[in-house]
């Protein structure tokens, strides 16, 4: 038990931490030990949307079953009630939620309710239960009452959000309104401080917080310092201290907590991307884990009368199952395409070696030797037939990624968009451009007017200076010409503007991504893949501001774009908040939350970064995920008023 | 870390009992609310199908503790030669196996009939779902512990298919081969006590055990005869050859038990694979026929119409038609995967 506990540590793996606290909670709030023979035992499973959000990215239906989970309902649905199970709840201690439990206990749904909240209650709303409890004679009922601290979603080993349902509320629009009242502003950075809060209570780990001046990011920083602070001082309560860290703390070092505010790097977010996992976030449905698609399934020609095209909705889970979905999640897309095409070939041919087994089984009775023979076709076929489930498993992996990638190649050809990509990455690492930005915009074949005014954003947010008035002109012409709507730049430009207020605009590095030419070669291989005119475009490492300035504090460099970054210690007796750390070593573990939303892009940037580095793990979450085109939707938002 | 807030519940609770007699608001229990909770529980149905669930999970409990309990009396092999309390009798094994077989077809049988039971109480759909998913659970743990009584039992199959191979022992017609066998017995059976480990790799010495009570009665009425040496020799090749055969049969038997039980384990896949099918291609087979029906209403339909309408229709009314045909086609073809509800 210890081991396992060690084990987990070591790895710092988020999703292991928070995997285990859901599976002891359905375990009655007992560690949950595994025994071949033990009885069964049944419960039933009540969550809220919020609940439901954290659940299904770390447990499959089936996991849930193993862990003697007979039904699994949404909160606010109509339940029956059903005798002699007890039920396990799992919500957020809202005012609504609440009223709906108190109305279960006086219905008597079930015969005992364990209840947890994903966080923490309080006080007059316990009472609130309490008083239900007693009004329906049902307080023996009650069995278990938790505070869970689990109110975040983990998508990845290393990889978090604070929330989906109600993602408005914290998205970058509802930060950076200018209308934004001050007491919204306070929920807002409640909510996310509070998310935070119970990530660190997960994680077993009081951190050492850096975060830029002048930011939203500041004002979460104060605030969780305050939280975690007032928390380490009450020693009775405290979430930190004893057995919750004894096992867990396996580094003798604190991690570093760095947070960043959107505004520092807007043009990542628009950026077209060319590695697997960001692009199926960019172009496909996706979101908690699973892409959702549409295929249409137009082989048929109906001759007269004419039909519309059935669509398939097809959704498949990408989970840390998947080995193939592991391995390539962060390759470059061609990689992706060869990859599967090398699974089916590896496949086919263990498929083969199954069928051929059918016809020597055949030819048995006319040797002599068919007894020797016999045996060794025996064995053959007890191999054959034992490796058959994980057959299967290969080929519906196959035909999955076949799917997804072929699905993102459409959208790749249809839409140039390894020409943006390639163009962007100019642009933003200030090479020379052979082709100009007003002839990409006119084209009318390149991509969408949403490609077209991601690109210009890109280009305007890069520039050192801001085009002339005649350029800019121009431009807005063109994309108005191309059917792109202007408000995300009437914002981009006020941010702008800001933003050389305040400091000096971020630059990307200098890199190249190295055209290799048409890709010849997986055409001629008769691949499903054809990549006819798509370049195959190598990726160079470059490192993202976010990369950066995380680089700077995890090593102790010193850079003028963090220097004044403020330090908070919350373990410190004083309120130390002086820009001078006390630390002066660099740090093994890192934490990179980004307050106003992040991507795929930059997650994968900072995987790549820290892969190259021994004994280093990341952490990134961030307050929502979003793609481009969600992003724009709030930049449009934004420009409007 | 999850904190354990139940302390502080049952204190709210307090503080709301309090407050409420403080403020003169009737709670809905007071004094009668203790009396109320012993009593809610019994006019509530209980419910026969958890008690008698749990009945039928006591006893699988049951059954799985009595395997435990015997399972090392049961896998000890060399019993007979031990002397002391660990000693379990072929017959007293075979008890076991009739016992613990029985019971698991009544186990079983209950299962089967608690589901039946549960399909036919109309229930509401989530009582249902719930109460399959338990009988599923139950199911689960039979096989589990059936497991524990079909390992035990195929070792003990295994040692004595092993052990009757051993004994096996043709009595030669030449009873000079008797007597060398005989001698060779007299000589080897002292080292036969010693020896308890039961690999039987040089069947000789294993062979006088067996073959004690068989070739005893023989071997006492024949007279000693004079043994030249080339009869000694003549009796050693003939020994040797024996030994020859018999070690090739014994690979041989070997080879063809290890092929019988690998046959087994394909067998029950393959039986599991057909049942699943089975299953399938009846649903199946409801498709096509609901398919037919359809089909069927739709020509009737047609007809109808057809017989009413003008002449210019009967071209739009085959085509219809047609269309009708080729719906039901790509319908009966099409898979109807049943996803279950995911969160």
């Amino acid at each position: 038990m210890v081991g396992a506990k060690m084990a987990a540590a070591a790895a710092a793996s988020i999703r292991e931490r928070q995997t285990v606290a859901l599976k002891r909670m359905l375990n009655f709030n007992v560690p949950h030990v595994k025994n071949s023979t033990g009885e069964p035992v049944w419960k039933v499973l009540i969550y809220d949307r919020f609940g439901q959000d954290i659940i299904s990215p770390l447990l499959s239906v089936k996991e849930l079953r193993d862990m003697g989970i007979t039904l699994h309902l949404l909160l606010h649905s109509d339940r029956d009630p059903i005798p002699d199970v007890p039920a396990v709840y799992f919500v957020m201690p809202t005012e609504e939620n609440i009223d709906r439990m108190c109305q279960d206990l006086r219905n008597q749904l079930y015969e005992s309710y364990y209840l947890n909240f994903i966080s923490a209650i309080s006080r007059s709303k316990l009472e609130d239960i309490a008083n239900a409890a007693l009004a329906a004679s049902a307080v023996t009922q009650v069995a278990k009452v938790f505070d869970q601290y689990l109110n975040f979603i983990t998508l990845e080993d290393d990889m978090f959000v604070l929330c989906n349902q109600n993602k408005e509320l914290v998205s970058y629009r509802a930060i950076n309104r200018p209308d934004i009242t001050d007491t919204e502003m306070e929920t807002v950075m409640d909510t996310i401080v509070d998310s935070l809060f119970c990530f660190f209570v997960t994680l077993g780990a009081v951190p050492i917080i850096r975060c830029s001046r002048g930011t939203a990011a500041e004002m979460v920083a104060v605030k969780l310092d305050k939280k975690l602070r007032e928390n380490l001082r009450d020693a009775r309560n405290s979430l930190f201290t004893g057995d919750t860290l004894g096992a867990g703390q396996f580094s003798f070092q604190r991690p570093l907590l760095v947070l960043v505010d959107r505004n520092i790097d807007l043009a990542t977010p628009l950026h077209h991307t060319w590695t697997y996992q960001a692009l199926v976030h960019d172009v496909l449905d996706f979101h908690l884990n699973r892409v959702n698609l549409e295929e249409s399934s137009g082989m048929e020609n109906s001759p007269a009368g004419a039909r519309p095209k059935r669509k398939n909705k097809k959704s498949y889970d990408l989970t840390p199952v998947d080995k193939f979905w592991q391995k390539h999640k962060g390759s470059p897309f061609p990689e992706v395409a060869e990859s599967v095409q090398q699974e089916l070939e590896s496949y086919r041919a263990q498929e083969d070696e199954v069928k051929r087994l059918k016809s020597i089984m055949g030819l048995e009775g006319e040797d002599e030797g068919a007894i020797s023979m016999l045996s060794d076709n025996t064995a053959k076929l007890t191999s054959a037939v034992s490796s058959l489930p994980e057959l299967l498993e290969k080929k519906r992996l196959i035909d999955l990624h076949t799917n997804v990638a072929t699905a993102v190649l459409e959208h790749i050809k249809a839409r140039k968009l390894d020409v943006y990509f390639e163009y962007e990455e100019k642009i933003m690492s200030k090479t020379t451009l052979d082709k100009s930005l007003l002839d990409i915009i006119s084209d009318p074949d390149a991509g969408t007017p949403e490609d077209k005014m991601r690109l210009f954003l890109i280009y305007y947010i890069s520039a050192q200076q801001a085009p002339s008035e005649a350029d800019l002109e121009q431009y807005k012409k063109a994309l108005t010409d191309a059917g792109c709507n202007l408000n995300p730049l009437q914002y981009i430009k006020q941010w702008k503007a800001f933003a050389k207020m305040a400091s000096a605009p971020t630059s990307y590095g200098n890199t190249t991504a190295k055209p290799m030419g048409l890709l010849s070669r997986v055409m001629n291989t008769g691949s499903q893949f054809v990549m006819e005119g798509v370049k195959n475009l190598v990726l160079k490492q470059q490192n993202l501001p976010v990369t950066r300035i995380l680089d700077n504090l995890m090593e102790m460099k010193s850079n003028p774009e963090t220097d004044d970054y403020r330090y908070f210690d919350p373990k410190m007796l004083r309120g130390n908040d002086s820009s001078v750390p006390r630390n002066k070593n660099p740090f093994q573990e890192a934490i990179v939350f980004v307050v106003g939303g992040g991507n795929y892009i930059e997650y994968q940037n900072l995987v790549d970064y820290i892969k190259g580095k021994q004994g280093k793990h990341i952490l990134y979450g961030c307050s929502e995920l979003f793609n481009a085109t969600q992003f724009i939707k709030q930049l449009s938002q934004l420009g409007q008023k | 870390m999850a904190v354990d807030i139940t302390l502080l519940f049952r204190a709210s609770v307090k503080t709301v009992k309090t407050r409420n007699k403080a403020l003169g608001v009737a709670v809905g229990g007071g004094v009668e609310g203790s009396r109320d909770e012993l009593f809610r529980r019994s006019p509530r149905p209980k419910g026969d199908f958890s008690s008698r669930a749990r009945e039928v999970i006591s006893h699988i409990g049951k059954l799985r503790d009595f395997l435990l309990e015997h399972r090392k009396d049961y896998i000890n092999a060399y019993s007979h030669v031990m002397s002391e309390y660990g000693r379990m009798t072929d017959t007293e094994r075979d008890q076991i196996d009739q016992d613990a077989q029985t019971f698991m077809r009544t186990c079983s049988e209950a299962i089967q009939q608690l589901r039946t039971q549960a399909h036919k109480e109309i229930h509401s759909q989530q009582v249902k779902e719930h109460r399959t998913a338990v009988l599923d659970f139950i199911e689960d743990y039979l096989k589990r512990v059936c497991k524990l009584y079909s390992e035990q039992r195929a070792i003990r199959v295994k040692r004595v298919v092993d052990k009757k191979r051993l004994s096996k022992l043709e009595p030669e017609p030449n009873a000079k081969t008797r007597e060398s066998m005989s001698s060779e017995k007299v000589s080897q059976s002292p080292s036969k006590d010693s020896e308890e480990k039961p690999i039987p790799e040089e069947y000789p010495e294993k062979v006088p055990v067996e073959a004690q009570p068989e070739l005893g009665s023989w071997g006492d009425g024949k007279g000693e005869d004079e043994l030249s040496p080339e009869e000694i020799q003549m009796f050693e090749q003939e020994n040797q050859r024996l030994i020859g055969e018999m070690n090739s049969l014994f690979d041989e038997v070997r080879q063809i038990e290890g092929k019988v039980v690998e046959i087994s384990r394909l067998q029950e896949i393959f039986t599991e694979k057909v049942l699943q099918q089975e299953a399938e291609i009846d649903s199946i087979h409801q498709l096509v026929v609901g398919a037919t029906e359809n089909i069927k209403e739709g020509n009737e339909d047609i007809r109808e119409v057809g017989t009413l309408g003008p002449e210019s229709d009967s071209e739009a009314l085959s085509l219809t038609r047609r269309h009708l045909v080729r719906a039901a086609h790509t319908e009966g073809s099409r898979d109807h995967a049943v996803d279950g509800p995911v969160p």
